[in-house]
């Protein structure tokens, strides 16, 4: 065979080779082979430290404040108490039913301190009815009182301390899907004593039985309560509809016969919602009044109060005591961002020393903006910022509740 | 070299002649593979066995995958503070060489590609018609998610998870679940089975084995008693005689993994080698999301399940959870914000803040009609398509190209008015008045979403070659009604070298009125040996200028006739 005609038949001969190459490599088996790749390098699907620690916190963070069993108390344990801190004990399976029971303690930065134990049948009768019983311990070191009445001066300032113990019970039916009505019994025993705060006049120092009614001595109480309560806001931390609330308590002084009086509390709040709910609009009235009978007093330390960060916001916590008080405020709330709304807000009110006097006349108030980090069911964290009183500028920082 | 063969030649041995040979074929051989080695390398533009339509991505074993679980807060914070995944305006990896999607554990091809009677897709992935739950036992909590419920297992032992609807707005969850997975079953995601069902609580029994992983002890287990029961039953609307609706959930077969991600791959999964957010059918996902409004369309809200035989299983991903999808919220109608701006979009917010609220968002001024409660807030007339977002930004939905909305827009347009009825139905609203106003409303965001996405691009289809080289084709924008015919065709034939990717025009520029034209016999007839035709075809209509940029289309010779093996668009 010539040389010229063999090598064509050689390369003829290889050509299958390369054409039968070429045919069986498929999309199929390309992609097989990346797979087959990937499966010599395939690593753990590790979670990143951000992963971690936002699951822990969704798992063990949250639950930590929520959770049954031993819990962390944190936020505030009164008016003016302060950051606070502390641990609970929780059982929302009492009995192995709907019953739960709270037992907790905390105190503050500034020393307040409480413990309270607290059982609770919040769906008896099918949701209908709800009842609960409790017990509580408090010492409030370093509480404000400013004298009495609509002209008390923020130079009058003075503090003292509040000890009390409280036993009691309270149920509740509701007749209506919004409407409760219900009562309660308490004994109450309430200790006064020099504030500790060094910064201030201790009250004793400053103030008498004469200009601090039950200063000198302070009985045991027996409450008894009623009220009636419409609640038909939406949500929760509302958007719209109203909550309205009258308590009648009678406290029988069943020590002394001096101290026995009737108070009377009414707070009316409605919420009207336009531009699909993200901007509400808030009014407020409340007012408390009290009675008295002839030889009787109502002690200060249990007088309605104004001034601090739910009335009057240009105001220090229980700037205004008196035995009656009315409270105006208006808020208008637009939401920033989903959870977060901010606010411009009124307050007016005033107190009396007598009822004919709690009119719309002389009403101190103050102005001012805040934001909201918020839930369907409460707040989380507000920030108000007040302006416009007589006593000046205040910045309030407060955890939870709802406004 | 010519000289020495030549000498070798004239002494003519048969051993040199063997020698020689052996050369020549080595030195071939290395050539012929060097040859075939860059034909490898290279890679044909079209396989033989293209298009694919199976992307098998069972292949690899991956048994070795652990489960993981994002968090919500997790989700939220990677995807609203940074960019996770990769964007960039780049096709569709996973698709095949017709822009489409092949069948996948990811999905599978249904009404996009073959006709679905209306009972089928009714149907779903049910496999049985109905469920009574006569005999079933409560066994067990249900530790996720905000809807009440609890577990419950049948006489052979299968779980389901058993929900509710919220007390002010019965048949609200059910029914938006029962329509959600219809639906997306129907365009081809793998979704579990879902049943509407009664369920009488005087009846009611608890295994004694039934536990709960309770939160509120740190996720341990406790059991699951009748007190709990009773809780979820509170927070659920009851009906007039006393009993429940119930949605049934069918737990996916296999062990689950967690949920996937709209972004990246698995590290530990070896058949999961196209990044999430260059998926198709993820990216797309954004205009089914639109239409049936579910903003809830993020990573915790999908599902992977690792399935198979020992040593050869591999993982099937699921979207589920449509309870919060149309008008309803879950637990409540649905709010304003969502479908209209992320939880969290920085300029409305800071607007809203400098102007102190007189700033409204376009999406506060909607009004939602009056509709039985069982709807929830869904509306049709502010809706706009391509505005629509989920509750916060999507990787996938992010790289979604005009194509990729195209393809999604086309599954949705093989949903005829009966059959959206027929879904719709499903749900059995006791109210006609909610199947009226949910079928009516769908029908126009279907409309709304076939204009936006059906028109952008060049929306010719069905393209054919037939043996004597008529090609014909189809307008999906016409066929959907949401666009007139074009006022002709320009067409660019070629003829199209497999190996190099090189179009040889054959014929220049032609003009056609209608959608069929003729392929110059220069390609077709046997003689002209041309394997593959490329030809483009560009639309003209004083509407739409963007249908000038053709659509080319591939045809590979098949026998004596010519088959369909690629399109870009």
């Amino acid at each position: 065979m010539k040389l010229n005609r063999l090598v064509p038949l050689c390369l003829l001969a290889m050509l299958p080779f390369g054409t039968v190459a070429i045919a069986q490599e498929t999309r199929e088996e390309a992609q097989k082979q990346q797979r087959e790749e990937k499966q010599q390098t395939v690593t753990p699907n590790e979670p990143n430290l951000l992963e971690r620690a936002l699951k822990a916190v969704e798992t063990g963070g949250i639950p930590l404040i929520t959770r049954d069993g031993v819990y962390a108390k944190l936020g505030s344990i009164t008016t003016g108490s302060g950051f606070a801190y502390g641990a609970g004990y929780r059982s929302r399976r009492l009995f192995g039913s709907d019953a739960a029971l709270d037992v907790w303690g905390g105190a503050s930065l500034k020393g307040y301190w409480a413990a309270e134990a607290r059982v609770r049948f919040p769906n008896l009768g099918g949701g209908r009815f709800l009842a609960e019983g409790y017990g509580r311990r408090s010492e409030y070191p370093q509480e404000d009182y400013f004298g009495l009445g609509p002209d008390s001066l923020r130079s009058a300032q003075a503090d003292f301390q509040l000890r009390a113990q409280t036993i009691g019970a309270r149920a509740a039916m509701r007749v209506a899907p919004v409407v409760s009505i219900g009562g309660g019994l308490e004994y109450y025993e309430p200790r006064v004593s020099d504030g500790t705060d060094k910064a201030l006049a201790s009250i004793g120092e400053q103030y008498d039985e004469a200009s601090a009614p039950g200063l000198s001595a302070q009985p045991n109480y027996l409450r008894t309560i009623a009220f009636v309560e419409i609640d038909s806001r939406q949500p929760l931390n509302a958007r719209k509809g109203g909550w309205y609330r009258a308590e009648l308590s009678h406290y029988d002084d069943r020590d002394l016969s001096a101290y026995s009086f009737t108070r009377l509390d009414v707070d009316l709040r409605q919420y009207v919602s336009f531009l699909s709910e993200r901007r509400v609009l808030m009014g407020r009235v409340a007012a408390s009044t009290s009675e008295t009978a002839s030889r009787q007093q109502m002690p200060f330390y249990l007088m309605p109060t104004l001034g601090g960060n739910d009335s009057l916001r240009g105001y220090r916590d229980y700037r205004f005591r008196g035995p009656h008080a009315l409270l105006l405020q208006a808020e208008y709330r637009f939401e920033i961002w989903s959870g977060l709304d901010a606010a411009l807000f009124y307050d007016a009110g005033k107190v009396a020393m007598r009822r004919a006097d709690l009119d719309l006349d002389d009403l101190e108030s103050d102005y001012g903006v805040g934001f909201r980090f918020n839930t369907d069911n409460g707040i989380v964290l507000r920030v108000d910022a007040a302006f416009g009183s007589r006593d000046g500028k205040h910045v309030w920082i407060v955890f939870g509740g709802r406004f | 070299m010519a000289s020495m063969f030549g000498s070798s030649s004239v002494a003519g041995s048969r051993s040199t002649a063997r020698r020689l040979c052996a050369t020549v074929v080595g030195l071939t051989a290395v050539v012929v593979l060097g040859t075939v080695s860059v034909v490898t390398t290279a890679r044909p533009h079209f396989y033989p066995d293209d298009p694919l339509w199976i992307d098998n991505d069972a292949v690899a074993d991956a048994s070795s995958v652990k489960a993981v679980e994002d968090a919500n807060s997790y989700d939220f914070v990677v995807n609203t503070f940074a960019t996770p995944g990769e964007r960039r305006d780049l096709r569709a990896m996973n698709v095949n060489t017709l822009d489409e999607v092949p069948n996948s554990a990811w999905f599978v091809n249904r009404i996009g590609r073959d006709a679905m009677s209306i009972d089928d897709v009714v149907r779903g992935p049910d496999r049985i018609e109905s469920i009574s739950l006569d005999g079933w036992k409560v066994s067990g909590g249900k530790a996720t998610g905000v809807q009440p419920g609890f577990r419950m297992t049948d006489r052979e032992g299968h779980t389901y998870q058993i929900e509710f609807d919220p007390p002010a707005n019965p048949e609200l969850a059910t029914g938006a679940e029962i329509i959600g997975t219809a639906f997306y079953h129907a365009f081809g995601y793998h979704t579990v089975d879902v049943y509407l069902a009664e369920l009488d609580p005087s009846g009611l029994v608890i295994s004694d084995k039934a536990t709960y992983r309770d939160r509120l002890i740190g996720g341990r287990k406790r059991p699951f008693t009748r007190s709990d029961v009773d809780k979820v039953l509170r927070r659920a609307a009851r009906r007039a005689d006393g009993k429940y609706r119930v949605l049934v959930s069918r737990f996916a077969d296999g062990k689950p993994l967690g949920n996937f991600r709209y972004y990246g791959t698995r590290p530990d999964d070896p058949n999961d080698i196209v990044p999430h957010e260059h998926r198709r059918e993820l990216r797309a996902a954004r205009v089914f999301g639109a239409w049936l409004n579910h903003d809830d369309s993020r990573g915790v809200n999908s599902l992977d399940m690792l399935v198979g035989e020992q040593d050869r299983r591999y993982i099937k991903h699921y979207m589920f959870d449509f309870g919060s999808i149309m008008g309803s919220g879950t637990v409540y109608a649905q709010r304003h914000r969502p479908g209209n701006e992320y939880i969290l979009e920085w300029k409305p917010g800071w607007l809203t803040l400098a102007t102190l609220g007189m700033y409204a968002r376009p999406w506060t001024r909607i009004s939602y009609p009056e509709v039985p409660r069982a709807v929830g807030r869904f509306e049709a007339d502010a809706f706009e398509p391509t505005s629509w977002k989920p509750e916060y930004p999507n990787p996938a939905f992010e790289n979604m190209r005009p194509e990729d909305a195209f393809w999604a827009a086309r599954i949705i347009s093989r949903f005829d008015d009966a059959t959206v009825r027929a879904v719709v139905e499903k749900a059995r609203y006791s109210d006609p008045r909610a199947t009226e106003y949910m079928t009516a409303t769908l029908l126009r965001r279907r409309d709304k979403v076939l204009r936006a996405w059906l028109t952008p691009i060049n929306p010719l289809v069905d393209f054919s070659l037939s043996a004597s080289g008529e090609l014909t084709f189809a307008n999906a924008a016409e066929q959907a009604g949401v666009a007139t015919p074009p006022r002709g065709y320009r067409l660019q034939w070629a003829r199209f070298d497999n190996l190099t990717g090189i179009a040889t025009d054959a014929g220049g520029e032609t003009a056609v009125g209608e959608p069929r034209a003729q392929a110059p016999a220069a390609l077709t007839l046997p003689r002209a040996n041309a394997d593959f035709i490329q030809v483009r075809v560009a639309a003209i209509h004083p509407d739409f200028p963007s249908w000038a940029t053709p659509v080319t289309v591939y045809f590979r010779r098949a026998g004596s006739g010519w088959e369909l093996v690629g399109l870009t668009r």
